[in-house]
């Protein structure tokens, strides 16, 4: 009986025991289970996990026909761990074969760009990190890759690659190393083109074995969206070509050419040299690496007097049968002088021969006597004096000084484009408003941008300002016609079987208080007249030994041609009109 | 709890079934291999799913590669430095034809490479150019063209255009 109950005793103490373990790792249990399951879950999950940014792709930019201009590819950084550098063993045909390190060096160097020397040198030490190569392209990387050298191995970076080089090269920009937007077009539109990162966790095992289906993406990647542009590269290329081609024969210190579709205001192309190619921005000098057309601002000379005729038949100062007497120079109320840029007799000139002949006094006599305040707002009206809704980057507004600062020689000056600067565009878009009936349009150079998935993300809204009345806008480009048709200079711009409207400029460049030796040659023209399409405008900055515009007129019936070539514009089927007095004597005709 | 004392005969009968054991020992092996394989299919997969990724990888670098090729073949500066090669020059003089009216418009005049307004090779830089075209014999034979042009003498056949207009195709 004693044996029993001290049996019974041990079993109930061991059953208490029991009891209070079952209760406590039941609480234990409830508590890890229930109270702190989410905290605990999250703190495993935290060191199971391992999170790592998936990069978005930036998007393309597409031309006018949908080539691509700059495109996102993949390069790679070559490494190599000096710590594991040894042989390397392959099986060919079932022969396991050694290969030495020197053996494999002469197979790495020249992939890496590396002699074998320096190859080897970097393999040396016990070091787990060395360089041998940075951003190969991915054919070199594939060569290197199939080696199956186990201790080299690779960095994948996103670059951005040009195709085409330094075509439009100006308008595109670039970007860092690192992917920065610097510059054009690629910072200027960085909202469309650079997506948003994406984010992805997997889970590891206590090994650090990634765990096979842990994925979880939890912050999606979103790819860049495509930006394409009003500009057609081959056009673009033939106009850098020529320009190329310009400088080179001038020895000028730059030369552009910007072409405008007439009716919708779309630049098809904004050609300059010298260019910058953004596959490798660093080897253009500082100053050509942006657009000169958009943001350099020049004293435009006599190509200014086109605008002031049209202004003289707007308002009815004049018509074109009208005539002035117009000397070779011109003394003025307090004792300075007008000159024309050759010595000739009394003319008797109508707005057509003030043109044609491209006379300073004939533009002033007709010019004066509209009032500063009204030309002053044709001049805004036109454009100048600030920046256009393009909004690139450091687009230059020119200089128009408002009308209550005019000196006594802006009243006058300004006629024929002097004391007044202007861009490229801005003079080219102020042709285009004469070529299209009088309205000029809102420059457009981005058509849209379109996401990934083909959407229309953005299109540019695009206004437009009537400049003139249509009846003014048309006679005035009859009036450019006979530029021409007739000029000394004029005449090499004709393009045969198309009737071209233009007008040449011979700008002398501010050095100091006065002008210098140093010209701006222009020659800015429509064509056909009969129905214009196409402004093209050609600037030559700094022609070595040039003191007039019939160097920029053959770069201007190059690209006017090309244009008309390619847009397949059918040629003029009407003449210039034989009754518009033109001619020295204030009569139609030669 | 109560504690009795039983007779070996009673203890046996309390004894708990084998069958019960093997069953249970069993389930547990059973389970054990359902585990086994679908831990060896999971794997599986996953080997499957590394060999498709480092496929993806490999056919994303080759479409990278051609694409660079294409990039640079199709680049203008390619085309006109090949053009060039192969003596062309651009020529300004271009006709037109229009086929609603049956006119033609512009003069055919061949073109020198002095009277071109435009450089016939390139003047515009490209860091990106990487694959040119190539215009050897033994490039030209790996394309299945024949070297030059079969041409034949038609200079004796005069076409007779009435005042500028396209002949009427005789096949209307």
């Amino acid at each position: 009986m004693g044996n029993h109950a001290a049996v019974t005793r041990r079993l109930s103490a061991f059953l208490v025991v029991l009891a209070l373990l079952v209760v406590a790792l039941g609480y234990r249990l409830v508590d890890f289970q229930v109270v702190r399951a989410e905290e605990i879950q999250e703190k495993s999950l935290e060191r199971r996990s391992q999170t790592y940014v998936l990069r978005a792709l930036r998007g393309d930019i597409q031309d006018a026909n949908g080539e691509i201009l700059a495109r996102t590819v993949f390069r790679y950084d070559v490494n190599a761990s000096p710590k594991t550098v040894g042989p390397v063993y392959r099986t060919v045909d079932g022969v396991r074969t050694e290969y030495s390190v020197a053996e494999i060096a002469m197979d790495l160097a020249p992939l890496v760009g590396l002699s074998v020397e320096e190859l080897l040198s970097r393999l040396e030490g016990d070091s787990e990190y060395s360089s041998l190569a940075k951003r190969v392209d991915a054919a070199t990387y594939d060569a290197i890759k199939s080696l199956g050298v186990p201790w080299v191995y690779f960095d994948t970076l996103s670059d951005r690659l040009y195709p085409n080089g330094a075509v439009a090269g100006n308008l595109i920009g670039f970007v860092s190393s690192d992917g920065t937007p610097l510059a054009g077009l690629e910072r200027q539109y960085n909202t469309c083109l650079a997506g948003i990162d994406g984010q992805e966790t997997f889970e590891r095992s206590a090994e650090g074995v990634r765990i096979p289906t842990s994925n979880i993406t939890t912050q999606p990647t979103q790819n860049g969206g495509t930006l394409n542009l009003t500009i057609d590269s081959n056009l673009q290329f033939f106009a850098q070509q020529v320009l190329a081609d310009t400088v080179s024969e001038l020895n000028a210190e730059w030369a552009s050419a910007i072409v405008v579709e007439v009716e919708t205001g779309k630049i098809l192309a904004a050609a300059e040299a010298p260019s910058v190619d953004p596959n490798d921005a660093g080897a253009s000098e500082a100053e050509n690496r942006g657009s000169k057309i958009l943001q350099f601002a020049f004293e435009p000379g006599s190509i200014m007097k086109a605008i002031s005729t049209s202004m003289v038949l707007d308002t009815g100062t004049a018509t074109m049968y009208d005539t002035v007497s117009a000397p070779d120079h011109l003394y003025l109320d307090y004792g300075e002088y007008i000159k024309d840029s050759f010595g000739h007799d009394e003319f008797n000139l109508s707005l057509a021969g003030v043109l044609r002949y491209s006379s300073n006094t004939g533009i002033y006599q007709f010019g004066v006597q509209i009032d500063k305040e009204t030309r002053y707002n044709y001049l805004q009206r036109f454009g100048f004096g600030s920046t256009s809704s393009l909004n690139f980057e450091g687009e230059s507004s020119g200089i128009l000084r408002p009308v209550e600062d005019w000196t006594y020689s802006d009243n006058y000056t300004h006629l024929f484009g002097q004391g007044i600067a202007v861009t490229s565009l801005q003079m080219a878009y102020a042709y285009q408003a004469i070529a299209n009936g009088g309205v000029r349009l809102d420059p457009v150079m981005v058509e849209s941008c379109t996401s990934p998935e083909g959407e229309l993300i953005y299109v540019p809204e695009q206004g437009a300002t009537r400049v003139l009345s249509e009846e003014s806008a048309d006679t005035n480009l009859l009036l450019m016609e006979k530029v021409v048709e007739f000029g000394g200079v004029g005449k090499t711009a004709a393009v045969d079987g198309y009737r071209v409207a233009g007008k040449t400029g011979t700008a002398e460049i501010r050095e100091g208080e006065g002008y210098g030796d140093n010209y701006a040659i222009s020659f800015y023209g429509v064509a056909p007249v009969d129905d214009p399409q196409f402004v093209v405008g050609v600037t030559i900055y700094k022609p070595e030994g040039v003191t007039n515009s019939a160097k920029a007129t053959p770069p201007f019936k190059a690209i006017m041609s090309q244009a008309l070539k390619h847009y397949r514009v059918p040629p003029s089927t009407t003449t210039s009109p034989d009754y518009i007095p033109s001619n020295r004597d204030g009569e139609p005709g030669a | 709890m109560r504690v009795m004392m039983l007779n070996a005969q009673d203890a046996r009968k309390l004894r708990p079934s084998m069958w019960a054991a093997v069953i249970l020992v069993a389930g547990i092996i059973a389970v054990w291999l359902v585990q086994l394989g679908l831990n060896m299919v999971l794997t599986q997969d996953a080997y499957h799913l590394r060999e498709l990724k480092i496929e993806r990888k490999t056919l994303t670098t080759e479409v990278q590669i051609i694409q660079e090729e294409v990039d640079s073949l199709a680049s203008p500066q390619n085309l006109a430095d090949a053009a060039n090669r192969l003596g062309m020059v651009a020529n300004p003089d271009s006709v037109l034809l229009d086929i609603e009216s049956d006119r033609i418009f512009g003069t055919p005049e061949p073109v020198s490479a002095e009277d071109t307004a435009v450089a016939s090779g390139n003047l515009v830089a490209n860091a990106a150019l990487g694959a040119t075209s190539e215009f050897s014999a033994g490039a030209l034979y790996a394309s299945g063209f024949e070297n030059g042009v079969t041409t034949s003498d038609d200079s004796a056949t005069e076409v007779i255009l009435q005042q500028g207009r396209i002949p009427a195709s005789p096949t209307r």
